[in-house]
């Protein structure tokens, strides 16, 4: 029985910090639209995403067995990874989903994941330990094909939405009914959501376990790894990350009832048949090209490009930045202990730095809410405001 | 290497199951709204994607509703085969829904 060294206690709790990052990175993945149209209610639609996230993390182990299968050639014939480079790794991915969450974009968690590791082994190892075919195949042409199929797809959906409930202008066509089923919908992208992502961390920290010698080679996650982390993407779900909320509900396109059930079915049908058919695609992705489609889909709605552009931007730049970091989070752990010591130092600095930026503007569920609303109550409560009297005026003026 | 058929049966099988799922819930609605049973589903809170209607934009709209319920051309029997199709095809929307939950549970299907 090996010693339970530092090193591993730290790579499981990096790897349950990135479990909550990426929680609430993707909260907006199934909620977004849902809370746009006014389906549920923030607080509660954040609620019910975290237990079906919970739920679904205790559904399928499955993914978390085959987690990086490939990507960095580890076992017999290639080069076993150590946990001082997962621990880089996790750092890299870790940093980067805290600034794409405070820019408010939609990115791959997955991807920040793969890229921190990618970074961490070829400084760690080598540039040869990292099979680019596999990259290429399994994580590029999967992110640039999964918006475009999806967006086809809400298209269509929205489209046939669209013409099937369209009634003479002036007679009521019920639309609002969507509504309802947009909770089951957006339900459902949040249980398919528990069952892949939680599993990444299931297998990083399962991988740790092995490379450590706590458990057998070839076995799947334990009780109580499965558990910390369904708890912990649970708790990051429910944290709600609204930044990014108001991003794919508000700042892509209008949504209404019917484009956000369009959209929700399509990201859940989208991702349900490429799990089922063993391609990955990721989620993030998916539901913001959902969102872009049923913008589409819609006659009259306008799609503002320019932060689809940058949204674009922030997924061309995940694998590369997210490898920058682990690279340079490698680079230090490879000192040893000092090295380690001095990547938990700077990586605390860097979160702590991050989280003092983003009280600046803070963005809570309070703020997606329409001020227009809150104004036309009140001045509805005073219908004909009085006519300011000299005495007003003279308050005024003082 | 690629595998772009897997793409291409990705596409074709997401294409098929959203536009069913759709088509069955906006049939539903809309034999609902010919039945005369029109769903009015307020939001729950107003977010910034919301127009937000005056309450006299909203009274009249409510009106003009109420007058097209009245003037439906369809009988009484009629309007009820109307209600329970859309009955139906919610009854169906929610079997695909459950098909996709019994995709999502290994321990369903293995």
């Amino acid at each position: 029985m090996p010693e339970f060294s530092l090193i591993i206690v730290l790579v499981i709790a990096l790897a349950l910090i990135f479990d909550f990052t990426n929680g609430f990175h993707d909260t907006a993945n199934a909620m977004a639209t849902p809370i746009a149209t006014g389906a549920m209610k923030p607080k509660v639609a954040v609620g019910v995403a975290a237990v079906l996230n919970l739920v679904g993390a205790f559904l399928s182990t499955e993914v978390a067995r085959t987690v990086s299968g490939g990507i960095i050639q580890e076992g017999d014939g290639g080069v076993l990874i150590t946990p001082e480079i997962i621990f880089a790794g996790l750092i890299g991915a870790i940093v980067w989903n805290l600034v794409t969450w405070l820019l408010g974009l939609p990115s791959s968690s997955s991807h920040a994941l793969f890229g921190g590791l990618i970074g961490a082994t070829v400084i760690g190892v080598g540039s040869q330990a990292v099979d680019y075919n596999v990259v290429a195949a399994k994580v590029i042409l999967p992110a640039l094909i999964a918006p475009l199929i999806a967006g086809v797809v809400a298209l269509v959906a929205t489209r046939l939405a669209y013409v099937i409930t369209r009634r003479d202008i002036g007679k009521p066509d019920g639309r609002g009914g969507f509504r309802y089923a947009q909770i089951f919908s957006s339900s459902l992208v949040a249980l398919a959501h528990g069952t892949n992502d939680a599993q990444k961390t299931m297998g990083v920290i399962t991988l740790t376990l092995i490379a450590g010698g706590f458990q057998a080679v070839g076995s799947g996650p334990t009780f109580w790894v499965i558990a910390a982390c369904a708890l912990a993407i649970a708790v990051g779900t429910y944290t709600g990350g609204w930044r990014i909320i108001r991003t794919m509900g508000t700042g892509l396109t209008e949504i209404k009832p019917a484009q956000g059930f369009a959209a929700e079915s399509s990201t859940a049908a989208t991702i349900l048949a490429s799990s089922h058919f063993g391609l990955a695609l990721s989620t993030t992705q998916v539901a913001s090209g959902s969102v872009i489609g049923s913008g589409l889909g819609r006659r009259g709605s306008t799609i503002r490009w320019g932060m689809a552009g940058r949204i674009g931007l922030g997924w061309v730049m995940t694998l590369p930045a997210s490898a920058i970091m682990g690279a340079f989070a490698a680079g230090l752990a490879l000192l040893g202990p000092i090295g380690i010591l001095l990547d938990m130092v700077i990586g605390t600095i860097v979160i702590m730095a991050l989280f003092r930026w983003s009280r600046r503007n803070r963005v809570t569920h309070n703020t997606l809410l329409n001020d227009i609303d809150d104004a036309g109550r009140v001045v509805h409560i005073k219908k004909t405001p009085r006519r300011p009297t000299r005495r007003d005026r003279r308050k005024v003026s003082l | 290497m690629i595998g772009w058929s897997a793409f291409l049966i990705v596409s074709a099988a997401s294409l098929f199951s959203a536009a069913l799922i759709v088509s069955l819930y906006a049939l539903g609605l809309r034999l609902l709204t010919t039945a005369g049973r029109i769903p009015m589903v307020e939001p729950h809170e107003f977010t910034g994607a919301i127009t937000v209607l005056t309450p006299k934009k909203a009274a009249k709209q409510l009106k003009r509703a109420r007058k097209a319920v009245a003037a439906n051309p369809l009988t009484p029997g009629l309007k009820l085969v109307a209600l329970y199709a859309g009955y139906t095809c919610f009854v169906l929307c929610s079997i695909a829904v459950l098909y996709g939950v019994y995709l999502i549970v290994p321990a369903l299907h293995l």
